[in-house]
């Protein structure tokens, strides 16, 4: 190698390492999402923050509220609060049970609010009024997911409207995800979960809820979320959404967090807490990790069950966490927790991994990534999970396949850890 | 003529009785990388989730891009002159050593330290060229607790000991451990016999285990990957360039402890794939007898699969299914007759962000027998 030829690689390398000390310093610090990238999970996290309050153009301020009172912090991501040009204020609930929103009218000027709730058990019981002085409203007539009230609100005056779930001692819950470029085969897993619905409700173990886990659009389009939450809307059972990494895909525009509300959020129903984490772009944000314990705090509830996009325990699939610390550090809090049951899609498939270690202990994890969305080779296992839930009992879980239309009968066969549900 | 074009395409590496041709064996590394990334992109994208196809598609097409990226480099390098006979004092891993990597963008409020790494690397040259034995390992860590900060619209005021007004809601130390073995023997020509147009090449084993202790205000949380059957081949496609794979299962423990009690270990799950894939090229720099020092470069190019200290390639969509990449420059300069030489180098490893990697390391002599 020639002089200069040895100057030149010299120089060629002094260049490098000066421009990855460049990017070592770094430039000056900012607070999170300055410029805003909703394929970063900590942008979500404020965007699903602040659709969870609204600063109403008729005067009014509404924020979803934690309605076990525990939460220290003036409002919750429990929700989404819209107040479209015309019409009543709408605020789509994104729990399952119990919910509370608080509204402060303006100074002032007393007002008559429109409100429209969105994803509501019918049997839900609704009270409204001055914080522990509620007044029940008359019970729904119709058994939709969706409610009308008028509120009239003080000048000034603080008021809560609040939903409150009857229990049985016994209930279900529903889980699925990845529906994506399938949205008509998620119809007839919906018409499906209604006949179980009503039968489960006349058996005395009713399903509650339904939670969806991830990987609702293909590509996070507008049409793609209008046709999402007009099916959803019409679901016979409230339903608790968290985001897959096709549901994240616009940097731009916070969709996912637009139309449905948070990603990352906990709720108690009837007992069972329920811990819902947004692994859309394969890692949750920091700030949710750091709020892990507080996540999964049982707080008195005889279940705690976490869903994700990403299983937490990818097996020998490479279709892993883009930081798989965190699905570790997950597992592990989990573990601590003692938590009964983790659910995630991701994986196009229905898996069962009865005994995934984390220390001494064994956590359940169980993938239904079978909403609809393309399984490649083999046949096609499309359906839902349902998890029994019964205070002195271990979690029950049953799969109900529903197939494409063309099978005479079901074409796939129960897992050995996982039966069928029985009809 | 035949003869002179088959001449100028045959090159020798000093010390070794094999000669290589290094252009089709880089033209068969190109191909067969190429090979490997379509067949594992197209098993991942056809044969899709239902069958578990994700990780071996995964490693395939990142390990088959990690040949090809080499290859082309290689064979640009050897166009520049770069196939020539190579130096006996070839850049290893130090001896011992420092690394230095960078941490993460700054935010208002959160800190996140760079990482230190005390790195070890000893050979041990069995006699008669025998083959070789190096064992590896490093302990280091954060420099410093890494802390993020709730961005939640809840509190404008500011807070006492903080920028801005998200509180910090992480605080994290991470104490990194790793240590293995790897062992190499010349692949025993003429056992399988070799084509004219092919290196010499190695058989490795290379038992792992890596450990990662991240320690909160109130619980301890330990990730340990083993990875016992990791085996390897290197390829030596010219005088001065390298291909060098690594294959394994992996077997990942998770253990934690709060309020002080000791750490809650278990059995293991069994983990996705591991897989290493490397491309050395040597530029020797100044290699004169009578020069005050000996000056060899080396570039390197690789491809790891494995997400264990995070930062894998996402692309588009598609998170979660390859590892990181690195691209770096090492030197080694040893004063004439100096037994011991200094080791620099700098490089980045480039996945979901990038981390600049400084090291700086001492070379001692090998142990045992000669090299071969």
């Amino acid at each position: 190698m020639s002089g200069e030829t040895q100057r030149g690689a010299l120089l060629l390398g002094l260049g490098v390492a000066l421009g990855l000390s460049a990017l070592a310093v770094g430039s000056c610090a900012q607070p999170e999402c300055v410029v805003p990238d909703y394929t970063d999970p900590e942008c979500r996290v404020i965007a699903e923050n602040e659709v969870g309050r609204l600063d109403a153009a008729v005067g009014a301020e509404l924020r979803f509220l934690d309605p076990s009172g525990r939460s220290g912090l003036d409002w919750e991501a429990l929700g989404l609060l819209k107040e479209p040009p015309s019409g009543a204020l709408e605020a789509r609930v994104a729990t399952l049970g119990d919910f509370a929103i608080g509204i402060r009218g303006a100074p002032g000027e007393a007002l008559t609010l429109d409100v429209e709730l969105h994803n509501v058990d019918p049997n839900t019981v609704i009270s409204l009024g001055p914080a522990g002085a509620g007044v029940d409203l008359p019970a729904a007539t119709e058994s939709v997911l969706r409610r009308r009230l008028g509120v009239e609100v003080g000048a000034g005056e603080e008021l809560e409207l609040r939903g409150r779930l009857p229990c049985p001692e016994r209930f279900q819950l529903a889980f699925v995800g990845d529906i994506q470029t399938n949205p008509l085969h998620f119809e007839r897993i919906m018409e499906r979960l209604r006949e179980d619905v009503a039968a489960s409700q006349e058996e005395g173990d009713p399903i509650l809820g339904l939670v969806l886990v991830g990987d609702l659009t293909e590509a996070s389009s507008d049409d793609e979320f209008t046709a999402m939450l007009r099916i959803v809307a019409g679901a016979p059972v409230p339903v608790a959404v968290t985001p897959g990494n096709h549901d994240i895909v616009r940097s731009k525009v916070p969709i996912y967090n637009s139309s449905f509300g948070p990603g990352s959020y906990a709720f108690e129903v009837c007992g069972a807490r329920v811990a819902l984490l947004d692994s859309g772009t394969a890692r949750i944000a920091r700030s949710i990790e750091g709020r892990l314990p507080e996540l999964f705090d049982r707080d008195g509830a005889d279940f705690l069950i976490a869903a994700t996009h990403y299983p937490l325990y990818a097996g020998l699939s490479g279709d892993g966490w883009s930081r798989e610390d965190q699905p570790q550090v997950i597992l592990a809090e989990l573990a601590i927790a003692e938590a009964d049951l983790i659910v995630a899609g991701h994986m196009h498939a229905l898996r069962d991994d009865p005994e995934v270690h984390v220390g001494s202990q064994e956590l359940r994890q169980i993938v239904v990534g079978t909403g609809g969305a393309d399984q490649g080779l083999g046949v096609a296992r499309f359906g839902y999970l349902r998890v029994g839930l019964e205070v002195g009992s271990k979690p029950r879980a049953c799969f109900v396949e529903v197939p494409p239309l063309g099978w005479a009968g079901l074409p796939n066969h129960a897992l050995p850890t996982l039966p069928y549900c029985e009809d | 003529m035949p003869n002179q074009f088959a001449e100028a395409w045959r090159h020798c590496v000093p010390g070794m009785e094999i000669c290589t041709r290094p252009r089709p064996a880089r033209w068969l590394l190109g191909a067969l990388g190429l090979t490997f990334a379509g067949a594992g992109t197209a098993y991942l994208l056809l044969v899709g989730d239902r069958l578990r196809a994700g990780d071996p598609g995964g490693m395939f097409g990142g390990g088959g891009m990690a040949a090809l990226g080499g290859a082309l480099l290689g064979g640009m390098v050897g166009l520049l002159g770069g196939d020539r006979r190579g130096d006996r004092d070839r850049l290893r891993p130090s001896t011992f050593a420092l690394d230095y990597g960078t941490g993460g963008s700054p935010r208002l409020g959160e800190r996140h330290p760079g990482e230190l790494a005390f790195r070890f690397a000893p050979n041990y040259f069995f006699p008669d060229g025998g083959g070789r034995l190096r064992l590896f390992g490093h302990v280091g860590g954060l420099l410093g607790r890494e802390t993020d900060v709730d961005p939640r619209p809840q509190n404008s005021e500011p807070l006492p000991g903080q920028e801005g007004t998200h509180p910090v809601v992480l605080s994290e130390n991470q104490l990194s451990i790793g240590a293995g073995a790897d062992l190499a023997v010349a692949l025993p020509y003429p056992i399988l016999r070799r084509s004219a147009h092919l290196g010499a090449a190695e058989l490795r084993w290379r038992p792992e285990v890596q450990v990662r202790r991240q320690t909160y205000d109130d619980r301890v949380i330990e990730r340990t990957m083993l990875l016992p059957l990791t085996v390897g081949v290197r390829w030596y496609l010219s005088p001065r360039q390298r291909f060098t794979a690594y294959v394994g299962p992996r077997l990942d423990f998770t253990s934690q402890a709060t309020g002080g009690e000791p750490l809650d270990r278990g059995a293991p799950n069994i983990g996705s794939l591991y897989g290493e894939f490397w491309y050395d090229i040597d530029v020797p720099m100044l290699v004169k007898p009578n020069a005050a020092a000996r000056i060899n470069g080396m570039l390197t190019l690789g491809y790891v699969h494995s997400r264990f200290d995070g930062n894998g390639i996402n692309i588009a969509r598609a998170y979660g299914f390859l590892g990181p990449a690195y691209g770096g420059w090492h030197m080694r300069i040893r004063p004439r007759e100096s037994p011991v030489a200094v080791q620099l180098g700098f490089g980045a490893w480039v996945g979901s962000g990038v981390t600049a990697v400084f090291s700086a390391g001492a070379v001692l002599p090998d142990l045992g027998g000669r090299r071969r």
